[in-house]
């Protein structure tokens, strides 16, 4: 961790949210982090008697998961692959109240194009989905969408809530985002790997959600940090883009080539003052057993890091 | 890059194609590997343009440079400055380097107004609210950008070669779908039910459904819709045959289909699952990059030097996993691509390219990585 006033821990802080977003380009392994925070936070006490909490996953339309249904991993720890189409219905029924209207509505073949082809409604019962699920946990830990910047979903929200002014998603849409503003309620955290470009974009991310609520600083992770001598020992990094060759010969030079490298890449979010928290690049075990793509074990043991790390209010 | 270069297949490819489509999901360098095809491309004589969808301007900063537009950049003087001090030899007369970001809502409004002579109609899409959050944000629409920005440059004939580099998506594929994604909004059953006016044909059900769906959205929600719907209805002739016309380049034997991958034990999946889609769509597969590749470092010590620091030793064992998992991965996809080129006469290429100790900030960089295609995959 970062050292830095123990009761200001930006990482601590957001995981004490009731929605979690966990945000970040492709290829971070925001499903790995998201996954091990909710599986962290489901062994933490619910302060209920002996129980633990309870913990929804939620990710968005993943083809490999099976659509719109509660699945439960461990105990108190469930998984949701929300889906567009599901969550239309429910929102609909919901709104109109009564099921023969509602059919009428969701069983329309124009309506379901609508709903499945008109920008903004699809981004908005997505994250409607999340923000209704938030009273029913403790915490909802939210796997985002990584195309573009995966903020699109945000943004979409937050424009189209204007269009549809007159009817009930307008206020809908305007008390979501009043909830994504908070820092109460609600947390932004951006997953990064300790390379340029992940590095840079986080920080192009961050403004965006800035711009979009202002109130609501985002906490940062580097995931997958090689690993490296202790930052104090590692000041020097003045030689990485000096050195010749972007390829190196042996592991003993790639190591130090790389740790050199991470630290050297990290400087992108330290000169503009962001703190961040740190885990640790788990070796994969090519053959272990996978479950929907994900090695065995990858989950557990950033799980196990996370709370080893003591990132979890007491 | 020497005078006897060796003709490998990726060398053929880039001799014999129009058009290479590069795909892959985020962080597997695809950009990188778009680039220095392009590179090596102009260094065997051909007029290359690299076009590449990146909000995060991923390629100008390889390149070495702040800004590429949406107008073809030169960089062959650069290219040319960029072999002289690596003592190479010269670009061929015939060979040049450019690169192209297109700004996608410029291309999408620009797309818009070819599909229509009156300006009129083309406003009433342009500056409708909905046409303008949708052309910054759908999430289709760079991708149905990149492929028209394709078309534009195909049919002007300026290049012999246009490397696509696709835009970054955890589903390689979704390139491929994005134009039946976009053909959704036009899809005449619908688009009809809109325009048409209230109280003509209209079933008591629909007119139901439509009056509930208004009640949740709001008034202004619907008539922006019907606006924008009637103003695409316009337009949606020259929609289809725009998108025939894309569809016809894509499956045109000049046109190949490049995975970029990096190893892991998906990657062989992947590209069984890659090779079947771009086949079932009627594209032509070329075969797979496997970049960040570790082999090249050899294999790793049990134990690193005693006095090496301790943190060398996690290292090495991280490592050391890592090309376990790389071995394993790329002994599955060998095998798997050799099943597929059984009596094809056409196998896939399967190329590897390192992974890299520092990033990519030249062209002279570029160069290095676009050599490093020859020392790796020997003819």
């Amino acid at each position: 961790m970062t050292p830095g006033p123990s009761n200001h821990d930006p990482l601590k802080d957001a995981l004490t949210r009731s929605l979690i977003f966990v945000s970040g380009k492709g290829g971070v392994g925001k499903t790995c982090v998201s996954q091990a925070i909710a599986r962290a936070l489901s062994k933490q006490p619910s302060g209920r008697g002996k129980t633990t909490k309870r913990v929804l996953w939620v990710t968005f339309e993943d083809p490999f998961r099976p659509a719109g249904e509660l699945k439960e991993i461990s105990p108190n720890f469930f998984e949701l692959n929300c889906e567009a189409q599901t969550a239309f219905e429910e929102y609909t029924s919901m709104k109109i109240g009564i099921p023969t209207l509602t059919r009428i509505l969701v069983q329309n073949s124009l309506v379901r194009y609508l709903a499945k082809a008109a920008p903004g409604i699809h981004e908005l019962v997505l994250l409607g989905k999340v923000w209704y699920e938030r009273t029913r946990w403790d915490h909802v830990v939210c796997d985002m969408p990584s195309t573009g910047y995966g903020l699109a979903m945000f943004q979409s929200t937050s424009n189209f809530a204007d269009l549809f002014r007159g009817g009930p998603i307008h206020s809908d849409a305007e008390s979501m985002l009043e909830t994504f503003r908070d820092p109460q309620e609600c947390s932004q955290l951006i997953v990064s790997l300790p390379e340029e470009m992940p590095l840079r974009e986080s920080i192009d991310l961050q403004a965006f959600l800035l711009r979009l609520f202002p109130e609501n600083t985002p906490a940062f992770i580097v995931n997958r940090r090689f690993p490296h001598p202790p930052e104090t020992l590692q000041n020097d990094s003045s030689g990485v883009s000096d050195q010749a060759s972007p390829l190196a010969s042996s592991p003993i030079e790639y190591a130090e080539r790389r740790a050199k490298l991470e630290a050297f890449n990290l400087r992108i979010w330290r000169e503009v003052g962001l703190g961040f928290s740190e885990l640790g690049y788990i070796p994969p075990r090519p053959n272990a057993p996978t479950e929907d793509r994900i090695p065995e074990g990858i989950v557990e043991a950033l799980a196990e890091e996370l709370i080893r790390k003591e990132v979890f209010t007491k | 890059m020497t005078s006897n270069l060796r003709t490998s297949q990726i060398d053929q490819a880039l001799l014999t194609k129009k058009i290479i489509v590069t795909c892959g999901t985020g962080g597997v360098g695809k950009t990188t590997v778009s680039a220095a095809l392009a590179l090596r491309a102009a260094s065997l004589g051909k007029k290359t343009v690299v076009i590449t969808i990146d909000p995060a301007k991923r390629l100008a900063t390889s390149l070495g440079l702040g800004d590429i537009g949406d107008l073809p950049t030169d960089l062959s003087s650069q290219l040319r400055q960029a072999l002289i001090d690596k003592g190479l030899p010269p670009l061929p007369e015939s060979g040049s380097l450019h690169a192209i970001m297109p700004d996608t809502r410029e291309t999408f409004e620009s797309f818009i107004r070819s599909l229509t002579a009156s300006e009129a109609i083309a406003k009433r899409v342009i500056d409708n609210p909905i046409f303008q959050i949708f052309s910054r944000e759908f999430s289709g629409s760079n991708e149905y950008m990149a492929m028209q920005r394709l078309l534009g440059l195909h049919q002007e004939g300026k290049f012999d070669l246009i490397i696509l580099d696709t835009p970054p998506s955890r589903n390689t594929l979704a390139l491929l779908d994005a134009p039946k994604l976009l053909a959704r909004f036009f899809d005449e059953r619908f688009i009809r039910w809109l325009v048409l006016p209230a109280n003509k044909l209209v079933s008591t059900g629909m007119r139901k459904a439509l009056g509930l769906l208004e009640k949740l959205t709001g008034a202004a929600f619907m008539t922006h819709l019907f606006e924008f719907a009637s103003a695409l209805f316009e337009v949606r002739v020259q929609f289809s045959a725009n998108l025939s016309k894309i569809t016809e380049l894509l499956q045109h034997h000049s046109t190949s289909f490049l995975l970029v991958a990096a190893p892991s034990r998906d990657t062989a999946p992947d590209a069984l699952h890659f090779v079947d889609s771009v086949k079932g769509h009627g594209f032509q597969f070329e075969g797979i990059v496997v970049n960040r590749r570790l082999s090249h470092l050899g294999a790793c010590p049990e134990r690193a030097p005693e006095n090496a620091p301790e943190y060398i030793n996690r290292a090495l064992q991280v490592l050391s996993a890592l090309q376990e998992r790389e071995s394993l991965a790329m002994t599955d996809l060998e095998m798997k691509l050799k099943t597929l080129s059984s009596g094809n006469p056409s196998a896939p290429i399967c190329l590897s390219l390192p992974e890299l100790a520092r990033d990519v900030h030249s062209l002279s960089d570029l160069l290095e990585i676009s050599q490093a295609l020859e020392r790796f995959n020997p003819a």
